[in-house]
């Protein structure tokens, strides 16, 4: 009888050996079967290892962008569901970068309390953003706020939102609604626009515009990218403005022209 | 598969699990075959094609130079190889032609009597296939991008039009009245779908980025608006920022059992939304290649274990699962942008047609005749020849017996 149940639940996909991308010429040795929760926060913590956190002189907190995630695990749903499961248990926080609307920058929640708590040492503001922090980050992991949810919802004044927006914990989405920021990320913005425009000229310049993934990351970068070069590498891999072919000889990224 | 076979035999498995998983198999292993062929017809591109649902034997395509074409798909002659000819065509010189290009043919859902086509000449005309002529032609103010016949309809004939004027006309095929409208969009509507599960739900998809489903017996707006961030994190903000896509949506597609449905759009995504509820299943299938200004028509696999999506992507149609958002391959063959593709569920073949003008048939491998075994009963699929066996061969019998 068991047998016969199990029969009936195997699925008929596993009969078939659904084309596969081969995975034996990735160079990087990171877990790329999607595994459990316990994976996505390995990785997001190897990834936040790579944010140069010098480079802001420690006022930012390591930010991620979720599409990285997608060069490491080969599954993008899952990683999508995954870092919804790190979103509502309240572990992970997700903005709204601005320059893309499909970029979106992953932060863990202790480090972002922690730089923007330090950040607002001495400032009048101080309060009102402590407040929020308890409040609203806290218990719910939303993207944007409205008026109404910020009035109603959590009793801040007309003056105390003008706080927040102030010491850029809140940006304008429009007439009545605000992203959740993270404040000072305005040089991180113009630093990772201007590495991502060098890295991809790279790939560009090379010869039938492809370079190989180790080379690319073995190359010295001029003073344009801010970043370590495996940070920006990971990005366009992730956003898909390279293609990733696997051969013989490793990795191969060839530029996506659209 | 002969696991399959004997288990079906044995009672072991569900019919339907054979039939499911030999579909499947079909699927997977879609290419180009030098043995099927559609006779080409169109001097410009191809926009979009239908194949009528009850016998799936003819093909109505529809092309840009305003001509559209009835293929006979059913391969009488005996032989392997098999061009799919043209039974009847509306071409340049018939007196009732569009003017421009033709945007959306489909079948009449119960017989292939009648057809409708709609063009950007501004007119929506209700075909006789016997004698090609118009019975009925329906005139509108602007380009009518695309219409939609519900297939399962029984209580209403009720033709959906979008077209340039974001207000949506429902044409009643029974009284040739037009005087049903459902506003709620604001920029051209691209695409119309009716539901497959209920009659009345229809679903929408307009340049300004928004995807609306509709009751149509309701006499006020939409039932809701597809929102990708699903609803709490805007609702509050006014219904406006409540977005399908962050740019045109111009493709729509329901799924053969009615409860989801996929949308995609100009910001090169396609999204998967569970259709009573309208909310987003968060499936990412990455970067689906969109340029398209007009409608994309894109299909999904039917009767297969994991249903395909197979979606047009610049001058390739790419192959995704439907649920898991993999992308399993890549069809290449044309020349230029694919506009259109439709799925032959009983035969589990691929039609697609594009700028080239080329409509190609992509047709599961057929499994290879077993040439050096002695048992020849696993021999499926077309063996010419009975090979023999050059050990078997002798001097005294002949093959003329």
């Amino acid at each position: 009888m068991k047998n016969d149940m199990n029969r009936k639940r195997a699925l008929i996909s596993d009969a078939f050996k659904v084309k596969r991308k081969r995975n034996g010429t990735k160079t990087f040795g990171a877990v790329d079967e999607g595994g459990g929760p316990a994976d996505m926060k390995s990785t997001l913590e190897y990834l936040m290892t790579l944010f140069p956190r010098k480079l802001f002189n420690d006022t930012l907190p390591p930010i991620v962008l979720k599409h990285q995630l997608y060069s490491i695990h080969d599954d993008k749903t899952l990683v999508d569901k995954e870092v919804n499961k790190l979103q509502e248990s309240g572990e992970l926080l997700m903005f709204q970068l601005g320059f893309d609307s499909e970029a979106f920058g992953l932060v863990f929640a202790s480090d972002y309390k922690a730089k923007v708590l330090a950040g607002e040492e001495g400032k009048v503001t101080r309060t009102t953003v402590d407040k929020f922090l308890e409040k609203v980050v806290s218990s719910c992991p939303d993207l944007s706020f409205s008026k109404d949810k910020m009035l109603k919802d959590f009793l801040f004044t007309d003056s105390e939102i003008t706080q927040l927006v102030k010491s850029g914990v809140l940006t304008v989405r429009d007439a009545g609604s605000w992203w959740l920021s993270i404040p000072n990320s305005g040089k991180f913005t113009k630093y990772f626009i201007q590495g991502r425009k060098a890295v991809l000229g790279m790939v560009k310049k090379s010869k039938y515009n492809e370079v190989l993934r180790a080379d690319l990351e073995e190359r010295r970068t001029t003073s344009q990218v801010k970043f370590p070069i495996k940070y920006h590498v990971h990005d366009i891999v992730g956003a898909e403005l390279v293609e990733s072919i696997p051969t013989t000889s490793g990795t191969l990224l060839r530029f996506a022209d659209s | 598969m002969l696991g399959f076979l004997s288990a079906r035999q044995a009672g072991l498995d569900d019919p339907l699990r054979l039939r499911r998983a030999e579909s499947t198999r079909r699927v997977l292993s879609l290419t180009l075959n030098p043995d099927r062929d559609v006779d080409r017809i169109h001097g410009n591109g191809i926009n979009n094609i239908d194949i009528d649902a009850i016998e799936g034997r003819y093909m109505l395509s529809g092309g840009a130079d305003g001509v559209i074409v009835i293929y006979d798909l059913e391969n009488h002659s005996g032989k392997q190889q098999y061009t799919c000819s043209p039974v009847r065509t509306v071409g340049r010189s018939s007196r009732h032609v569009h003017k421009f290009s033709v945007e959306t043919v489909q079948w009449y859902p119960y017989d292939t009597g009648m057809f409708v086509s709609s063009s950007f000449d501004k007119t929506m005309k209700v075909w006789d296939t016997e004698t090609l002529k118009p019975a009925e032609i329906f005139e509108f103010e602007d380009n009518v991008y695309s219409h939609h016949l519900s297939p399962i309809a029984r209580k209403h004939s009720l033709i959906a039009v979008g077209t340039k004027n974001p207000k949506i006309q429902l044409c009643d095929l029974k009284s040739g009245s037009r005087i049903h409208v459902l506003q709620g969009h604001r920029a051209e509507v691209l695409s119309v779908r009716w539901s497959p599960r209920y009659e009345y739900i229809l679903a929408t998809a307009s340049a300004d980025s928004k995807v609306n489903v509709w009751d149509v017996r309701r006499a006020s707006g939409s039932l809701f608006t597809l929102d990708q961030h699903n609803g709490e994190k805007s609702k509050a903000s006014s219904q406006t920022v409540n977005t399908a896509h962050n740019g045109r949506v111009n493709g729509l597609c329901y799924t053969t059992d009615g409860l989801y449905l996929l949308t995609t759009g100009t910001d090169d995504r396609m999204r998967l939304w569970n259709s009573a509820t309208g909310e987003n299943t968060l499936v990412n299938y990455g970067k689906v290649c969109n340029e398209s200004r007009k409608q994309l028509q894109f299909t999904v696999s039917r009767g297969c274990s994991p249903e395909f999506v197979f979606v047009p992507c610049g001058s390739s149609v790419a192959v995704y699962a439907l649920h898991t958002g993999e992308l399993i391959t890549m069809l290449r063959g044309h020349y230029n942008n694919v506009d259109c593709c439709e799925f032959h569920p009983d035969f589990q073949e691929l039609y697609s047609g594009g700028k080239d003008g080329n409509l190609l048939a992509w047709v599961p491998v057929v499994r290879t005749a077993d040439v050096e075994e002695m048992s020849n009963g696993e021999n499926k699929g077309a063996a010419n020849l009975p090979a023999v066996n050059p050990a078997f061969q002798d001097n005294w019998s002949s093959d003329e017996d």
